[in-house]
Formats: structure tokens, sequence, C-alpha cells
């Protein structure tokens, strides 16, 4: 493997500016004085017209199998991309015995097909520089199957990508073998604090839902056999709401020839697509503790429920996000900039057909624990509590709107917009009347938001690290709810 | 003003026409020096309105002297924190505003600085560089201000992660020249230690206008970019060419090893690593193939091999990084549970002597041919990464052009080259082998 473009050596040492006050030598955390933070001296040469884009819109055809084609043409360079996505074929249909059932398909539907072993399959594609790759979210209601190549491989990778997702064979010996691999993948994940801090804080937010996954179970992995992937695989991967999203060198009217070629054998089921449900509301704060023994850092995360996506307080919601936990925004200048507590702070939400989450997250040096998570909770209550200034509102929308032009280099991101639009039913000018809606946004409408969304009863706090140093600092806010690193209540 | 622009500009490469043998369009640019010894490569590409800028100084942690690891870093944070018109973070907060997007980054060998923006943002990404590289805002409440942030991203990255401490000791321990011994991130006591003295010395010796390239492809007019160009920085001084740091290895006699404790970690891991010949020399692309035939994709034999045939590892790979000097062929491995190191690592030179002594099979070939050709067409989807491969290859290797031609040296490449260069490298004695291991028992049960 020949690490090319923008891979640095050895070390990974990525970073943009700025700090806090240096710690004395080993005698770090305390309380640091407030460093000045950002100033602007306003003397750049700034364009202050925003470069407004329009996206191109994909070409649309369907299959005659149900499947809806989107092809975004790309014709810079030889090369093909084929996405298959799969409503209700990921792990939030997953069966509740079998947490992780549709991502176990996913990953072997790839290892033998009826005709092919999986050493056959990654030999023909590897010596053509091509993949066929399938993945299924472990609480997404989608999987995917992906073929990509150079253009003139175009019809190899096609066979096999239409082999993979109609025939796979799921051989007992590639079922042991994943499971044995997968099982090692489960114990590292616990060694990583920011699983441990994701896994508790889907719980608290998500409670019984399957969005509250984030890995299988060692249980589910010991449970699996051939016959559920069988089962799973014949039930839930049909075309009948499938849709191919295509980019690259090649024309809606080829795209749909080569598709209804490798793909008409696949026949409608017919059957319904099995509901999504709303997570039961939130009743109440709540603090969660998770034990890392020998952690450096203090892993923070405050969490609570979000909105779905076709929700109109989404723009702004997303306005006020950016403001609060953007690339540069309040936590990174606040935590960052000038107390120096941490590398990074920021915040973000998802959304669906049903409600996600939103996460504000930094990780501190643990001695910082207390004060970090002071003023953490103090951005979040100053979104609440007082309207966003109109300098920061123009800015936060200025950056949002104009970032559009950066879209145009990539065909797949735009592709993936229109992806969003037609799995969540938005209105078919909805990318061109994005821009505007953002600009509608008010200070009013933010603080409206950051009141529904983030106030104090629904935030769900989760802290990963040392439990000496860390408890402290939860138990001055509540009742502190403490776990080990494999998820079990230990107090 | 084209006329004012000719006469400053000494023309290294003119406009460059090559015919590739691999897939996807050539990529043309044009290549010149201002007087003051700033090389300015300029790529036009209009197919989306965005423009990206690098900004590449020759200045690495191999330039770090003794007891100041980690600086060449540490300097990177400070070009955030303001020049002569330019405030502290107004850099990073000017350009999101505006829609783009920027970071910066340090390696070994160099410090890259880069912007994507909307077309129209080209002054603006332009201004910020040059004025950063003439007039950085340099004191000690900037420095001090960084120190802190650059120490919580050595415990995010280093201190707080199983095998952070791996990643150290395999380069501490496969050289023996202190330029890439050790790491880019630094020690604690050396972050502490950086004066601001330090600060400015590093500044005038490195960040000179000699001793960088600026690089920029996308939506733009080539003359109107000059004369920008010219305006932010054709007034910076020129400083005398700094110093290159010696990078020779001298050659290894006997295989270094060590077991490290990780009380992190859950699962053993394996790293290998040996030296290996600078890029662009005679036998980077072999080893480059080399690496392919071992580790890349599903297909490879350690893959095949070790993880799925002999299931020792859970995940194991072979990479070739790319180094100005004497780079390293990396092997890792995570031991699958219940299983030996020893058995792991055995494993591993059993498929390196199958490779030494053939046969190679001709689409392990084929593939690593064909991988090199993707790689080339992939290169036009993004303005940054020409802009970024662009500048390194001028910088490096004199050879921007090897954005053109890198695919040819590994369309050469045979399996006799193959087995040649695993001969010749990947020995016993030019191997450093660290053994991570658990500190603890690994808490029962995994639920």
């Amino acid at each position: 493997m020949k690490r090319q473009g923008l891979v640095v050596a050895f070390v990974v040492a990525l970073s943009i500016g700025a700090a806090g006050q240096q710690p004395p030598p080993g005698a770090q955390g305390g309380n640091p004085t407030k460093a000045e933070g950002t100033v602007l001296k306003n003397r750049a040469p700034v364009n202050k017209e925003v470069l407004r884009v329009t996206l191109p819109r994909p070409k649309e055809a369907d299959l005659s199998n149900g499947v809806h084609l989107l092809v975004m043409e790309d014709h810079r360079t030889p090369q093909i991309n084929f996405s298959m996505i799969i409503d209700g074929a990921g792990g939030y249909y997953d069966p509740a015995p079998l947490p992780g059932l549709a991502g176990f398909v996913a990953s072997l539907m790839r290892e033998g097909t009826a005709t092919k072993t999986s050493e056959q399959l990654s030999e023909q594609l590897d010596r053509l520089a091509a993949a066929v790759t399938v993945g299924a979210g472990i609480s997404s209601p989608f999987a995917n199957v992906n073929g990509n190549g150079l253009t003139t491989n175009l019809d190899t990778v096609l066979a096999l990508m239409a082999d993979v997702l109609m025939n796979p064979s799921f051989p007992q010996a590639e079922i042991d073998r994943y499971r044995t691999r997968t099982r090692a993948g489960l114990m590292q994940n616990r060694t990583q604090p920011a699983f441990l801090a994701q896994e508790r804080l889907n719980k608290v937010v998500f409670g019984d839902s399957p969005l509250a996954r984030v890995a299988p179970t060692p249980a589910a992995l010991d449970a699996l056999t051939r016959d559920a992937l069988v089962e799973f695989h014949k039930a839930h991967y049909v075309p009948d709401r499938a849709l191919l999203a295509v980019t690259g060198d090649i024309t809606l009217e080829q795209a749909k020839a080569k598709a209804e070629a490798a793909f008409g054998a696949w026949k409608k089921s017919g059957a319904p697509l099995p509901a999504q449900t709303e997570t039961a509301p939130l009743t109440g704060p709540s603090i969660s503790l998770v034990v890392r023994p020998n952690s450096v850092q203090t892993s923070l995360r405050i969490g609570t429920l979000s909105i779905d996506r076709k929700d109109p307080d989404f723009f702004p919601l997303t306005v006020g996000n950016r403001i609060l936990g953007g690339p540069f925004g309040r936590l990174f200048e606040h935590l960052r900039e000038q107390k120096g507590y941490t590398y990074g702070a920021n915040s973000g939400f998802t959304s669906s057909r049903v409600k996600g989450s939103w996460t504000a997250s930094t990780d501190v040096r643990s001695e910082v624990t207390d004060p970090a998570l002071t003023d953490l909770i103090d951005e979040i209550r100053q979104m609440r509590d007082v309207p966003v200034p109109e300098k920061d509102l123009t800015n936060a929308k200025k950056a949002i709107v104009g970032s559009f032009a950066l879209l145009l280099e990539s065909p797949n991101a735009i592709l993936q917009n229109y992806v969003d639009r037609y799995f969540y039913g938005l209105p078919a000018d909805y990318w061109d009347t994005y821009a505007a809606k953002i600009e509608a946004v008010t200070a009013d409408d933010i603080q409206r938001v950051a009141k529904k969304y983030w106030g104090a009863d629904r935030l769900q706090i989760v802290a990963v690290g040392d439990l000496a140093k860390v408890e402290p600092a939860l138990k001055k806010l509540g009742a502190v709810k403490v776990y080990d690193a494999e998820g079990k209540p230990i107090q | 003003m084209l006329r004012a622009i000719s006469r400053g500009l000494v023309p290294v490469l003119l406009a460059v026409v090559s015919v590739s043998a691999a897939d996807g369009p050539v990529i043309k640019f044009t290549d010149v020096k201002l007087k003051n010894g700033l090389r300015v490569i300029i790529s036009e590409d209009h197919s989306a309105p965005t423009v990206s800028v690098a900004v590449n100084y020759f200045v690495g942690s191999a330039d770090e002297k003794a007891r100041r690891t980690g600086f060449a870093h540490l300097f990177e944070h400070m070009m955030f924190k303001g020049s002569e018109n330019v405030g502290p973070g107004e850099h990073p907060a000017l350009i999101f505003t505006n829609g783009g997007s920027m970071n910066g980054t340090t390696n070994q060998d160099r410090t890259l600085y880069y912007e994507t923006v909307p077309a129209n943002q080209l002054e603006l990404a332009l201004f910020l560089e040059g004025d950063r590289m003439r007039s950085l805002d340099i004191n000690k409440a900037n420095l001090d201000n960084q120190r802190g942030a650059v120490q919580e991203e050595r415990r995010l990255r280093v201190d707080n992660q199983p095998y952070g401490q791996t990643f150290e000791k395999t380069g501490e321990q496969a050289y023996d020249n202190p330029a890439y011994k050790h790491s880019v991130i630094g020690s604690m006591d050396d972050l502490n230690a950086a004066s601001v003295d330090d600060v400015a010395t590093f500044f005038k010796t490195y960040y000179a206008p000699n001793n960088a390239v600026l690089s920029i492809v996308g939506d733009l007019d080539p003359k109107k970019t000059m004369a920008l160009v010219e305006k932010y920085f054709g007034a910076i001084a020129r400083q005398p060419d700094p110093k290159r740091p010696d990078l020779t290895e001298p050659p290894h006699t006997a295989e270094r090893r060590s077991t490290i404790d990780d009380p992190l970690a859950r699962l053993p891991r394996l790293d290998i690593a040996w030296i290996a010949p600078p890029s662009q020399t005679a036998d980077s692309a072999a080893i480059d193939v080399l690496s392919d035939v071992l580790s890349s994709g599903r297909s490879s034999r350690i893959n095949q091999v070790v993880v799925r045939e002999k299931q020792l590892a859970t995940g194991a790979a072979i990479f070739a990084a790319d180094a100005k000097g004497p780079g390293l062929i990396s092997a890792f491995a995570t031991v699958a549970p219940g299983k030996n190191p020893a058995d792991v690592e055995a494993a591993i030179y059993e498929e390196i002597e199958k490779v030494k002594n053939g046969p190679i099979a001709d689409w392990e070939i084929e593939k690593a041919h064909n991988s090199a050709r993707r790689a080339q067409a992939a290169q036009v989807t993004s303005t940054l990464q020409r802009a970024v491969q662009l500048g390194e290859y001028a910088m490096f290797y004199n050879n921007p052009n090897l954005i053109n031609t890198r695919t040819e040296q590994i369309l050469k490449v045979t399996a006799a080259d193959v087995q040649r260069v695993a001969k010749k490298y990947l020995t016993k004695e030019n191997r450093s082998v660290v053994t991570t291991m658990p500190k603890a028992a690994a808490p029962k049960g995994n639920q």
C-alpha cells in the first residue's frame, strides 16, 4: 500500500492553531489564566460576495424491478461508482435476539457466492484495482452494496457486484472466521474512550431503541447461524425500495442499460418496509461515568434527542449548532483557544426518518474535568438564555452557504444530498431553496430551538476516564451512575 | 502587470505537457520562482468554482535540535496565532466564515498549510499565507498559548490510546540517526522547554520564501493569480538557504527487539520495521509493488494467509511510507486472542520468504500496476490533493511532474524487481521488532 495524498508519516500530527495557558511541568491542570482567544484585525481582503452555486441535479430513471436510479455524471476521470442502497436491510431491523445481524450479513456477503469463493472475488477485484463492498450501519435502516473501478472494467465490476448482492453463499468456514475476528474487534472497542462514551451516551439518549446500538454483542456473535444469515438476506435484500446511486464517467442511458443487465434478475418481494418508531421521550437529565483505568484524559459528552430530518427546526438547529460547536465555534474558542483544556471541542446532530441525537464532545486532561464540564454546560446555557449577536449569526450563515461551492468538487457528495432527499421524502426543490432557508434563520429562531432541545432537563452527561479524578466533578451536578469498561454498573 | 511578472520570475519548467502511460488526464501546470526564491506552481482547472492553496515549507521534525523534539509541530500551531495584519485565530475564522476549509500538518520532512476556498476568495487565502510568511507574530503569550493544545493533542493521540507508546518505540528503536528517531509530536519535557527565541530563530531560518513552495490549483486566472502572488509574497525577504539535516542511516548489522507493556491494550500487537531507501530512488517503485503484493487488498498474501487461513492475527498489514530520507517498511499485526506473537511473526516472515524465492503470479504484479493507474485517475477529483502533491514533488525531488509520471515507474516494475528488493531490504539484520503486551490481564467477559 503506497500512501499518497494527504497522508502524513508515522505519528499523524494534524493540527490547527491555538491553545490555552501552558501548564507548569509536573503540575498540569488547576486553574489556568484565561488567554485572549481570537482577535479580528479586519484588514484581510475578503470578497464580500458569497459565491452562490446551484447544485446540479442527478438524472433519474426507474429500473424494471422498481429500483430507482440516480446518475451524477462526472467525466473528469475514467472511473465509475455504483451504490445500491437498500432501505430495510440495515441494523435497525435486526431481530431483537441478534443485535448486529444485519452487519454480519453485510460483511459475509462479500465472503463467497454460489459460484465464487471469497479468495476468487478478492483476486478478480484487486487485480483490476476495483472494489465491491457491502456495509450496513448497526443502527441504520440502510445497507449499501458498492462497486467501483476504472470505467474500462465496468462490466466486470457490475457482474461481481450483482453476484455478491443476489447470490451470497455464506460458507460456514467464513462464518467461523468472521466470528473469531469480530469477537476480538469487540474486545478492542473497549480500549477506546470514544467507543465507551458513544455506547453510554446512546443508551441514555435512545434507551431501548435500535438507534442505541453501537456494536453487536458477543452473545449475538455466539448465537449467529448460517440460517439466520440466509433468512435475513432473503427477507431484507429486496429491490422494492432500493436506490442505485451512480457517479462517474457514464451517462444515464448507459447506466440504465448496464444496471438492467446486471440487476434485472433481482425480483420484487412485495413486502412492505418494516416500520421505524420514535424513541421514547427523555424523562430528565442524567449523569454517567464510565471508568477507564489509566486514562490521562476525560472524554466528556453532553447529548440529547434531536429532530427528524423533515422537521423545519432543521435550519435553525443547523445554524445554532454551527455557532455553538461548528469549526472554530464557541466551544472550540472557549475550551481550547481561551482555556487550553483540550485539543478540540465541537457539537453536531443526526436526523433521519426518526429523531436522531445531538452531542457536544471534548476530551480534556483529567485534572481539568471539573472546570471544563462547567464551561461546556455554561456555553449551552448561554445559547438558551442569550440571543446570538448579529455578527455570529451572519458569519454562521455565510459559512454554511459559502461552503456549498466546495461541494461541487465532489459529485459523490452532491449525490449524497439527493440520496437524502429521496429517502427522507424532502421536496424536489429542497437543495435549490436550502441556502434561502438558512439565510432566513433569526436569532429568535435559534434561541427558541436552543430552549426546546438543549434545555437543562434534557441534557445527558457522560464522562469516560479515571474514577478518582472524574467522579467528584460529576457528583457536584447530581447523582452519578458509574459503569465499568464492559458497560456494567459498578455502584 | 504581465511585464512586471515576467521580469521578476525565473522559469523552472515551462507549461508542462507530458504524455502519460496511465489513465486519467495529464495535469498541466506552470512552475516559476519569484526573485526571493519562492517557487510557485499554478494549475488551472475550471471544473468546479473552487481553488486550493498549499504552502509546503521544507522543515519537519527531522530538522529539530536535540532536546527540542516536537518543535516543528508546535511551531505549526504558532502559524495560526496572528501576524502583522491578521489577529490570533483570525486566519481560520476568515476561511471558515467565507465557506472554505483549512488546516496545517507536520511530518518528519515538511510542514504543510492549506486552504480550499470558493474561487472568489483566492485573494483572501493568498493574503493570509503571505502575511504570516512575512510577519509572524512571535511572543511568549502566543507560545504558551500553543503548548497546552499540543500537549492535549499528545494525550489524545498517544498517551490515552492503546499502542500509543508503540509508535514512538518503533521509531526510536529502528533508527540510530536522531533525525527520524523521535516522534513528530515530541516529548512533554521538550515541549515545555521550547522558548520564544527558538520560535524566532526557527521562523527566520525555515519560514523563508526560498525554503517554501506555493502551489495553487483550481478555478483561477493564471495571470491574475501570479499578480496576487507577487503582491503578497514578492516583498518577503530571502534568507540564507537552511542546512538540510543529514538523514543518512548507518547500515544495520543486527536485528533489534524489545517488548513493552501497555496498560491500555487488551490484545498483543507486533510491529516490525525495516529501513528502506529514500523515496524516488532506484528501488522505490519496486518496494511499492512489494508492499502491494504482500499487503494490498483482501487478496494480499498477508491477509489471505496470516489473517484468514492461519487466523493468527485479527488484522495485519505491511506498507512503505514516503519519506525524503530512509523511510520505513512497516508491518503490524494485532495478535488474535489466544495466539502467540512469535507465531504471528514467524508467519509474516514465511510469507516474505515466499516472495523472495518466488513465484509471484502475474496477477499480483498486475494488481499493483492497476492500483497505481487508478490512483492517478483519481487525483484530478481534488484540487487540494493536486496542490499538495505538486508542492511536495517540487520541494523534495525538484520534479512536480512526478504527478504525471510516477505511475510510469510502477508500471515498469517486474516480479524479478520485487524479489530483488525483498531480498535486499526485508532482512533480519535490517529489521526492528517491537512486541506490545497488555499489562493487565483482560477483564473477564466482553459484554
